[in-house]
């Protein structure tokens, strides 16, 4: 990885992306700013200065010239006046040398730098960056100068015509073309280097510098924002997605034939691969019904699907689901996963199946499963012939995940299986930003969730809710009050009071003792047990989380934003439920 | 969206027929499938018996002096031991193929000594306690009946104390019982086990060897000198070590290719670039032999499955089995075009039309074709041991494998190569012990060797070696111990000059029966290594795709995501996304969301603003207006 993005680092420099863009643009920008300083230069020195260089003809000179072509202005009737005044021999005596020796000295000196930081490496290369940023300016326009000299201007690139491009590579970009270019343009001299020094090179460190730009808070998308953008978008890919999966259905029956010779099968590529295990589980299915010890029955095969991805997948469940699969309910089961598996192994030896059972097992490199036992049971569990395994890997690395030995037990056979389809069960979105942003809870979709869930609660538990919401928007709103009083009132106190009750986070909530006091003096509920039947409720559906603070009493709260918990406080006392 | 963890599948409800149904009705590009792979198992269960008899009779050896062993340590009655009797069992680097091994050596232990066998690796063992839990268990076959260890009352609490869970006396208890003549414990990954747990299982082993009689077996795949290093010297003196090699998996895999591929007995093979691919990937990589076979077998699979030809290898195929379809891609094979290239260069262009026109004239040729092809390459595969048996016997340096030979015979490279000619020149020089034992070996290979005449030459030879009287053996004209340099100095000029010694009758009689085997050799080899890639059929008799072999068994999931995410239109084939910029694809506002955020990932840096990527982003997406959304 690190190579490939080290390599294009050093292509920045010609892929016209926006970032490099923007900086080419800026270096663009002082260039212009340098010749309209040159342009502007004869007119504040003397007229000299401007007719030195076309008779002496340096380097510099015709770059000037040139550079005054381009412009559009040059040649002036001006130039011409001037010449008259001033004889050539004058001229270059003048301070147009010093200039440009001085130009000279530090082009030299910056060469001499350039060699030094490649023998020395760059280790002090922001100290320097100043100087440097001046060196390369003076360096590419040296560059300039030799180009305009050879050949004068370069031909403009002749755009490609655009035309439509098949699946697949196309010819001729392989890293031949852009090690030339590279060649072309890298500034440094990065050629010639033993291997080990290549790496190195190619693996410095440095450059590590980021802006100091900050996502402001308020562009922050909330739950509803979220659930009715993602409602709303269109996938622009749909047809292609279809296509592609198709494509891999064409291979269905390609991977049941290599089930049935022994081997297992692995899926891997970018985009879930839910929906061909399930296209595949299908064709299986189907398959399977229309042969022998099923046809013309009421029995049905049994496929055994296991999601890996489902948080607290455990390797029990799964044995205890395979050998549901394999053997009649009545037999007892052992309780320890290795015993239970081994139990199954010998079962299977002893009753061998009609056809070896399917395993369909979405993401085989989940973190539940990647745990260092689970291996190596469904390596054995894969390695015995009455099994197929059929399984999907998410992670680009997943095969480091097996040793030798246990790849040979996995007997595993590998298909691309690109999707581009999105992550939705196997990532959820919601619950890593929420994470990212340091924020706590599942949430259950959101307001219209708890909505939902609360219309299918009878009376009293939704007038819990709502005590309990609007105890803890007060309890916010003193917390706001606190913060205006102590930050002078500009438009920015909300961003404050938000930082300071996260920061005050422990304290976030409402304790039990007084929630329970407010809901008895409501009459919501009479006893204990009652308060806590209620909760037991909204914990089941994660719309609340109760938290010991520093003292140690317990707090309980709602997951949510003040904007949020505004909506639904709204919502519960409107009648909206 | 409730994902369930495990469940059994069920069908939806939903009846999706009539859409299937459409699909059947075109063309089926399986056609004849069944044929073809019953054919594929009958061809794949020959070469499957050879690559059993094969392994089988590879570490039989081993297993045969290991069991031979455990039954000689067996404790004899009165003579206490004093030492663990110990099989150091070096198995080779290749960690895939111990398990295998070690199951099999249970078995032939089991089988023919009195003896428990148990195998602990080392994923099982992390400490002693439960180390020797699982040898109980195993040795005493006792299903446990609870989670909870340790304060299980046991059946012995009327003898004594409750014993432990892992107490030796478990053992003892059933050892009583059994009377089994040994107990041998097997440590399959011993370099993998903790020395202190080593260390601890020895001393225990040693403690108990008055009443228990182990045997212990550790499997090494370094050196036994690094297991020694590993023990301190008191555990060494509990030990009675012998050491014992298994049979090397590259051996076994030179063993396999001669019996599979390059056996004269085939009726498919894979062609030699496959075939250096997968001994390439056996050297460079994985070292298993499970991993060639497996490789060899997908080639047959694919083979049989891909290519609608095959079904012409079905045995004594009828003509009125085959589908004109069949003829039809025959007709496009890369081979029957140049065969009837070549055809119509020696004008026979009315062979020609009759091949192109008439299906069963194609049919009669294609099966003559067939089983001419099946005979050229396995007088290919026949000449490549020979070859190989001829330089091992003559003891040629540098000393080259059949599989080696065998993948350059069969890529066409050995017809007229310096190693063909250096070959055939030592045999010229051979004397005659030499020649004797060659002959000898050459008879002792079960090929085909008669279109040598080389029983004629044994007999020729044996009486020459008998009526031989000098003391020395018979040498050939060309051995260069007849020659003798001379100098001549004429003129203060030195000369040189080579000399043949005079030689004897019996000599010339030798030499002429060296030369003539010789000839008969040379024109052997030259009939027989042919390029089989102009064979008309060779797409069917030679499996040699590159193409689904590597993906499925090497594949490149990280290049694969990367390239799905670096140019989206690689898969997707879209219009919107395609780069114009002669294929490197410009960030265009189309690509997956997730595609644009990993290529602007790419040209950061080490550290990454997220505020700067979420602008960039926000630059190129247009309205989206939050990268939450992009996942």
């Amino acid at each position: 990885m690190a190579s490939v993005k080290r390599k294009r680092h050093h292509d920045d420099a010609e892929d016209a992306t926006p970032r490099k863009l923007r900086t080419r643009a800026a270096q663009e920008e002082e260039e212009n700013d340098d010749d309209e300083e040159g342009s502007e230069e004869p007119d504040v020195q003397t007229p000299s200065r401007r007719q030195a260089p076309a008779v002496n003809a340096t380097p510099r000179s015709i770059l000037k010239k040139g550079g005054l072509f381009n412009g559009g202005n040059g040649a002036t009737p001006k130039s011409t006046r001037k010449l008259v005044f001033e004889t050539p021999s004058k001229a270059a005596k003048d301070g147009t040398t010093i200039v440009r020796n001085a130009d000279r000295s530090a082009r030299r000196k910056s060469n001499r730098r350039f060699i030094e930081r490649t023998l020395n490496g760059d280790s002090d290369e922001e100290a320097l960056d100043e100087e440097e940023a001046l060196a390369e300016q003076i360096l590419s326009d040296q560059e300039e100068a030799a180009d305009d000299q050879e050949g004068g201007q370069p031909e403009a690139a002749v755009p490609d015509t655009p035309s439509k491009r098949g699946r697949g590579r196309p010819k001729g970009s392989g890293t031949g073309k852009k090690s030339k270019l590279r060649k072309e343009r890298s500034p440094t001299p990065p050629q010639h280097l033993p291997p080990h020094e290549e790496y190195f090179y190619q693996n410095r460190p440095g450059g590590a510098k980021t802006s100091n730009n900050t996502l402001s808070a308020q562009s922050l998308l909330n739950h509803d924002e979220y659930f009715s953008t993602m409602q709303t978008y269109a996938e622009r890919h749909e047809p292609e997605m279809e296509f592609l999966l198709e494509l891999h259905s064409r291979a269905h029956d390609q991977w049941i034939f290599e089930l049935e010779e022994g081997f297992n099968i692995c899926l891997y590529g970018y985009g879930s691969k839910r929906p061909i295990t399930e296209a595949f589980t299908a064709h299986l299915y189907k398959q399977l019904i229309g042969q022998e010890p099923y046809k013309g029955t009421k029995k049905t095969p049994r496929i055994v699907v296991i999601n890996g991805y489902a948080p607290g997948t455990t390797l029990k469940d799964i044995l205890v689901t395979i050998a549901s699969a394999c053997m009649p309910s009545s037999i007892k089961l052992p309780n320890q996963p290795t015993a239970l598996l081994n139990f199954i192994l010998d079962y299977l030896f002893d009753h061998e199946p009609a056809h070896p059972i399917p395993i369909i097992l979405n993401s085989i490199d989940s973190p539940y499963l990647r745990k260092s036992p689970a291996a190596m049971l469904l390596a054995a569990l894969a390695a015995h012939p009455s099994i197929n395994l059929v399984c999907t890997a998410d992670t680009p690395t997943f095969p480091l995940l097996w040793d030798v030995g246990l790849k040979a037990q996995y007997k595993f056979l590998f298909h691309d299986a690109t999707t581009f389809a999105p992550y939705d069960a196997e990532i959820d979105v919601v619950e890593s930003v929420n994470e990212l942003l340091g924020r706590s809870g599942r949430r259950i979709g959101g307001r219209d969730g708890v909505g939902f869930v609360l219309r299918s609660l009878p009376e009293n538990a939704r007038a819990l809710f709502r005590i309990l919401v609007t105890e803890q928007l007060a309890l916010l709103y003193m917390d706001d009050a606190g913060g205006e009083v102590d930050a002078p009132a500009t438009p920015k106190n909300k961003k404050v009071a938000t930082a300071k009750t996260s920061a005050s986070e422990s304290n976030q909530g409402v304790e039990y003792r007084t929630l329970y006091h407010k809901a008895v003096e409501e009459f919501v509920c009479s006893s204990e047990v009652g308060f806590r039947t209620l909760l037991k409720e909204f914990h089941d559906h994660q719309m609340i989380e109760s938290r010991k603070d520093a003292m140690g009493t317990e707090r309980l709260f709602v997951p949510f934003r003040q904007e949020e918990l505004e909506g639904l406080a709204e919502d519960l006392s409107g009648d909206a439920l | 969206m409730e994902h369930e963890r495990c469940y059994i599948y069920t069908p939806p409800e939903a009846e999706e027929r009539p859409s299937k149904r459409q699909r059947t009705s075109d063309f089926n590009p399986q056609s004849q499938l069944a044929e073809r792979l019953s054919t594929y198992r009958k061809i794949w269960a020959q070469q499957e018996q050879r690559i059993q008899a094969t392994l089988e009779e590879a570490d039989s050896k081993t297993q045969e002096k290991i069991v031979n062993f455990v039954s000689a340590s067996a404790p004899v009655e009165n003579a206490p031991q004093t030492s663990i009797p110990t099989g150091l069992v070096v198995a080779g680097p290749s960690i895939a193929s111990h398990g295998p091994f070690f199951a099999r050596l249970g078995r032939s232990i089991r089988d023919e000594t009195n003896s428990a066998y148990v195998v602990l690796t080392s994923a099982e063992s992390p400490n002693l306690k439960t180390l020797l839990k699982n040898l109980i268990k195993r040795v005493t076959s006792r299903i446990e009946e609870d989670d909870d260890d340790d304060i299980r009352p046991t059946a012995s609490s009327r003898h004594g104390p409750k014993v432990l869970d892992f107490d030796l006396s478990h053992v003892q208890e059933w050892q009583k019982k059994n009377r089994t003549r040994s107990i041998v414990v097997a440590l399959q990954d011993s370099e993998a086990f903790d020395t202190r747990i080593l260390i601890e299982l020895v001393d225990l082993f040693h403690c108990w060897l008055d009443r228990l009689p182990f045997v212990l077996l550790v499997g090494i795949a370094t050196s036994t000198e690094s297991f020694e290093d590993r023990l301190s010297g008191k555990s060494i003196r509990y030990l009675d070590g012998q050491k014992f090699d298994v049979t090397q998996s590259d051996v076994i895999i030179e063993k396999l290719f001669s019996a599979t591929v390059a056996n004269t007995d085939v009726p498919v093979r894979i062609g030699p670039d496959l075939s250096r691919r997968l001994l390439d990937r056996q050297k460079d990589h994985v070292q298993n032999v499970h991993d060639f076979i497996d490789g060899l077998k997908y080639a047959y699979m694919s083979h049989f499955y891909a290519s609608y030809p095959t079904v012409l290898l079905k045995e004594k195929v009828a003509f009125k089995d085959l589908s004109s379809e069949a003829f039809e891609a025959v007709r496009n094979l890369p081979s029957f075009k140049r065969w009837v290239e070549e055809l119509l260069d020696n004008n026979q262009a009315h062979d020609v039309r009759k091949l192109l026109e008439s299906d069963q004239y194609l049919y009669q040729q294609v099966t003559e074709h067939i089983e001419s092809g099946q005979n050229a390459l396995n007088t290919l595969s026949n000449a490549a041991t020979l070859l190989t048996c001829i330089r091992e016997s003559l003891q040629m340096a540098p000393s080259i494998r059949l599989s080696n030979i065998w993948t350059r015979a069969a890529a066409g490279e050995l017809s007229g190569a310096p190693l063909l000619r250096e070959t055939l020149l030592s045999v010229k020089k051979a004397s005659s012990d030499k020649l004797a034992p060659l002959f000898a070996s050459l008879k002792e290979l079960d090929i085909d060797t008669s279109p040598l005449d080389q029983d004629i030459f044994q007999k020729e030879l044996e009486k020459l070696v008998e009526d031989n009287v000098g003391s020395g053996p018979l040498r050939s004209q060309d051995d260069v111990r007849n020659d003798s340099l001379r100098t001549t100095v004429i003129a203060q000029k030195v000369l040189l000059s080579k000399h043949k010694a005079a030689l004897s009758e019996q000599d010339k009689a030798y030499s002429s029966l060296v030369a003539r085997f010789n000839d008969g050799l040379e024109r052997y080899f030259a009939s027989a290594f042919i390029d089989p890639r102009t064979l008309f059929l060779s797409e069917i008799l030679m499996y040699d795709l590159k193409s689904p072999h590597t993906e499925v068994f090497q594949p490149k999931p990280r290049f694969a995501m990367e390239r799905a995410l670096a140019s989206p239109h690689d898969y997707l084939g879209c219009d919107c996304c395609s780069g114009k910029q002669g294929g490197e694809s410009i960030l265009s506002t189309t690509q997956p969301a997730t595609a644009i955020l990993y290529q602007l990932y790419l040209e950061s840096g080490t550290l990454i603003n997220v505020s700067d990527l979420w602008s960039a982003f926000n630059a190129i997406a247009g309205d989206d207006e939050d990268e939450s959304k992009t996942m």
